[in-house]
C-alpha cells in the first residue's frame, strides 16, 4: 500500500445556521480554502469523496452530485459516503483507499451538512423536527416507533455501563463538557466556545437521562475539506505532510439488543485496534499524544477512552479527573473543542476533525495547539447506538528521504507558501 | 414582497400542513417587512412519502400481536437462538427459522428517559425507551416502559406486556409496566 497524507484542509465556522448559504454554497469554501492550503488547483485533484449524512437536512437526496458539480469537479471520480454520524471519518477512510491502492495522488474529502433548515413550525425552531429527521435512521419498524432520539441510543448503554461500573458519574461527564466548551474558546470556527463550571453543567436542564443540556453536541451546519495525496506528492507540497498511518472502519450489529456487550463501543474497539495494528501502535496511552474523538455526548467521549484503550474498562471516568484528558494533560482530548465545542455538522465533523489532527502534527493549531503533538487519533461514531466507527491515526514523521528523489507531479506547484 | 399574502399562506398551509398562523409567524419578516433583495430568502416545504409497506417474512409476528394480544419471536433451526426483533433466517447459522411464543414477562437490561423528543413525541415526554430482555428470548427489544413515576425505572427491573386495545400491527400495539403493578395503564 501507498502511503497517505494530509496536505491540506479547510474548514468553514460551525455555526447553528448558515442562513445565508446552501450546502453546496459551504461545499465550496471549504474545497477552495483546502485548495488553497495545499497550494494546488482543482484540476490537479483525482476524485473526490463526499461526506453527507441526511438527505432530508439537505432537502436533496444525492445531494453529492450537486456539490460536484458546484465546485467544477467535472467528470473526476466520485462516490458519496453516508455512514451517520461517523460520515466524516468514513469518507476520509474511502479517500486514504484510493490513494493508499496507487488509484490516484490527489484525493479531496469534502463532508457538508445544513441540519437546521428544518423547522418545528409549533415550537418555532429547527430542534425537534431535526431529530425527527434523524430518527429515520433508527430501524423504522422496530426501533423508531418507541421514540428515540440520537441522545437516547447513546444513552442506553452508558446505563448499562454506569449500573455496571457505577462510572461516568454525572460530574465526571460534566467535566468533559466544562473541557470541551473551553478548548473550544481557541477554535475561530467552533459553535460554543464557553467558559463553564461543572455547576452550570449539572445545573442545565435535562434532555435525556443522563444527558443534561451542556452533556449534548449542537446541530450545526458548516463544510470542511482536506487534501490527500500521495507520498510522491506530499513531499513535493509539503515539508511537513500529516500522514495517515493507521485506519480502521468496523459496523456493529445495528440492533444493539444483539450484541454480545452492550456497555461496550465495539466498533470503536475494533476500528482502534485495526488502525493502531496498522500504525504499530502498542501503548496507545503512552504513545498518542492527543485524541480528536467524537463526543456527541459526554459520556460517548468518556467510553471511547475505553474504547480505544487509553484506560481499563470502566475506569474512563478517572482520566478526566486526574486531568489527563485536559489540554495540559497527558493525553488531550478533543483539543479543538470536539462535537460539543465546534457543534456537530454531521457529514463535515469527522472531515473537521481528521483536518485538526493534521494541524496539531504539522504544528500549526495556533492557540489550540498540543505542545510537541506528533501522533493523535481521530474517531468518528456514528449509526444506531454507536454501531459504526471509523479511526484514522493522524501522525508527524521525520523526513528521512532526500527530496530529490521525488519527482513533483506535473503542473503542481513545488511548495506550499508558509503561513 | 409577496403578493396575495393570503392565498400564499392558505397555499403553504396545505402544502406543508400547518396552520396558517404558525406560517405567518415563522414568515413575518417576509410578509410584513421589507427585506433586502439579496438577503437570505427562506420558504415553506415538506418532503413526505406514503407507503404501503409489506413486512414480508415478519408478517406473521404483527398479526399475531394486532389479533391475538401475543408476542412471538424466532428460533434458529440449527442453533436454537431465540430472536426478537423475529427474523426468518439466522445470520449466525444461515439456516431458516421457526415461530415461537415468548412470554409475558421481561426484565430491563438498560434503559433512558426522553425529555425532549423529536416533533413526532414532542408532547409524549418524559418517556422511558428501553432494551428489555423477554422470557424466552436470547437478544434484547427496544420498547417503551410505562411508570407511574418516570424516576423509578432502573436496571434489572421486571417488567410485563400490555397491549393497546386498539392494535394496528405495529410496535406501537405494546409496552412494559412494572410486573408487580396490578393497574391497568391502557
Amino acid at each position: 500500500m501507498n502511503k497517505v497524507a494530509i496536505v491540506g484542509f479547510g474548514t468553514t465556522p460551525f455555526r447553528a445556521r448558515w442562513i445565508e448559504k446552501t450546502y453546496y454554497e459551504l461545499a465550496y469554501d471549504a474545497a477552495k480554502l483546502a485548495l488553497e492550503d495545499a497550494g494546488i488547483d482543482k484540476k490537479e485533484v483525482g476524485g473526490v469523496v463526499y461526506g453527507i449524512y441526511n438527505e432530508l437536512f439537505e432537502r436533496q437526496f444525492m445531494p453529492d452530485v450537486y456539490v460536484h458539480n458546484y465546485i467544477g469537479m467535472g467528470l473526476k471520480p466520485s462516490v458519496r459516503v453516508a455512514t451517520g454520524g461517523a460520515t466524516g471519518g468514513a469518507a476520509v477512510f474511502v479517500g486514504w483507499t484510493w490513494i493508499a491502492s496507487g488509484l490516484y495522488d490527489i484525493v479531496m474529502v469534502l463532508g457538508v451538512e445544513k441540519a437546521t433548515d428544518n423547522y418545528n413550525y409549533t415550537v418555532g425552531h429547527a430542534t425537534p423536527e431535526t431529530l425527527k429527521a434523524i430518527l429515520f435512521s433508527g430501524d423504522m419498524t422496530f426501533e423508531n416507533p418507541s421514540g428515540l432520539t440520537a441522545a437516547a441510543s447513546y444513552a442506553l448503554p452508558l446505563i448499562a455501563h454506569i449500573d455496571r461500573y457505577g462510572s461516568p458519574t454525572q460530574k465526571q461527564m460534566a467535566m468533559v463538557a466544562v473541557k470541551n466548551h473551553k478548548n473550544a474558546m481557541n477554535n475561530p470556527n467552533a459553535q460554543s466556545p464557553k467558559l463553564l463550571s461543572v455547576d452550570d453543567v449539572l445545573g442545565s436542564k435535562m434532555i435525556t437521562y443522563p444527558f443534561k443540556f451542556y452533556d449534548n453536541c449542537l446541530y450545526s451546519e458548516g463544510a470542511s475539506a482536506v487534501v490527500l495525496a500521495s507520498e510522491r506528492v506530499a513531499r513535493s507540497l509539503s515539508d511537513t505532510p500529516a500522514w495517515i498511518t493507521g485506519v480502521g472502519l468496523s459496523l456493529d450489529k445495528a440492533f444493539a439488543g444483539e450484541r454480545d456487550d452492550i456497555t461496550v463501543f465495539s466498533s470503536s474497539v475494533h476500528a482502534g485496534r485495526d488502525a493502531y495494528k496498522m500504525a504499530g501502535i502498542k501503548e496507545p496511552a503512552r504513545e498518542l499524544d492527543f485524541a480528536e474523538l467524537h463526543d456527541a455526548f459526554t459520556g460517548a467521549e468518556i467510553l471511547s477512552y475505553e474504547a480505544f484503550g487509553f484506560c481499563r474498562p470502566g475506569e474512563g471516568g478517572r482520566l478526566i479527573e486526574d486531568g489527563v484528558v485536559e489540554m495540559a494533560g497527558s493525553l488531550p482530548v478533543n483539543p479543538s473543542g470536539g462535537l460539543i465545542g465546534c457543534g456537530h455538522a454531521v457529514g463535515a465533523t469527522g472531515v473537521m476533525q481528521t483536518g485538526e489532527a493534521a494541524l496539531q502534527v504539522q504544528g500549526r493549531a495556533g492557540k489550540r495547539q498540543v505542545k510537541g503533538a506528533r501522533k493523535g487519533l481521530v474517531q468518528s461514531i456514528g449509526g444506531p447506538a454507536t454501531a459504526w466507527t471509523a479511526a484514522l491515526l493522524v501522525e508527524h514523521i521525520d523526513q528521512v528521504k532526500a527530496k530529490s528523489l521525488i519527482k513533483p507531479p506535473a503542473g503542481s506547484r513545488r511548495k506550499r507558501k508558509k503561513k | 414582497m409577496i403578493q396575495h399574502k393570503e392565498q400564499w399562506l392558505e397555499q403553504a398551509s396545505r402544502k406543508i400542513k400547518v396552520p396558517a398562523e404558525l406560517i405567518a409567524k415563522a414568515f413575518r419578516d417576509e410578509l410584513e417587512g421589507s427585506p433586502a433583495m439579496d438577503a437570505p430568502l427562506e420558504i415553506p416545504d415538506i418532503m413526505d412519502i406514503t407507503y404501503k409497506y409489506s413486512y414480508g417474512g415478519i408478517s406473521r409476528f404483527f398479526r399475531e400481536l394486532r389479533d391475538n394480544r401475543k408476542l412471538y419471536g424466532s428460533r434458529c433451526t440449527q442453533c436454537g437462538k431465540v430472536w426478537l426483533p423475529p427474523r426468518i433466517n439466522c445470520n449466525e447459522c444461515y439456516a431458516p427459522t421457526k415461530w415461537v411464543e415468548l412470554g409475558d414477562t421481561a426484565e430491563v437490561m438498560t434503559y433512558t428517559i426522553v425529555y425532549y423528543g423529536t416533533s413526532t413525541f414532542f408532547d409524549k415526554v418524559p418517556y422511558v425507551c428501553a432494551f428489555v430482555k423477554v422470557k424466552g428470548a436470547d437478544t434484547l427489544i427496544m420498547q417503551n416502559i410505562f411508570l407511574k413515576d418516570i424516576r423509578t425505572a432502573k436496571v434489572g427491573m421486571k417488567v410485563k406486556i400490555q397491549f393497546k386495545d386498539q392494535r394496528n400491527g405495529d410496535m406501537g400495539d405494546f409496552w412494559y409496566v412494572p410486573a408487580d403493578d396490578g393497574h391497568d395503564h391502557v
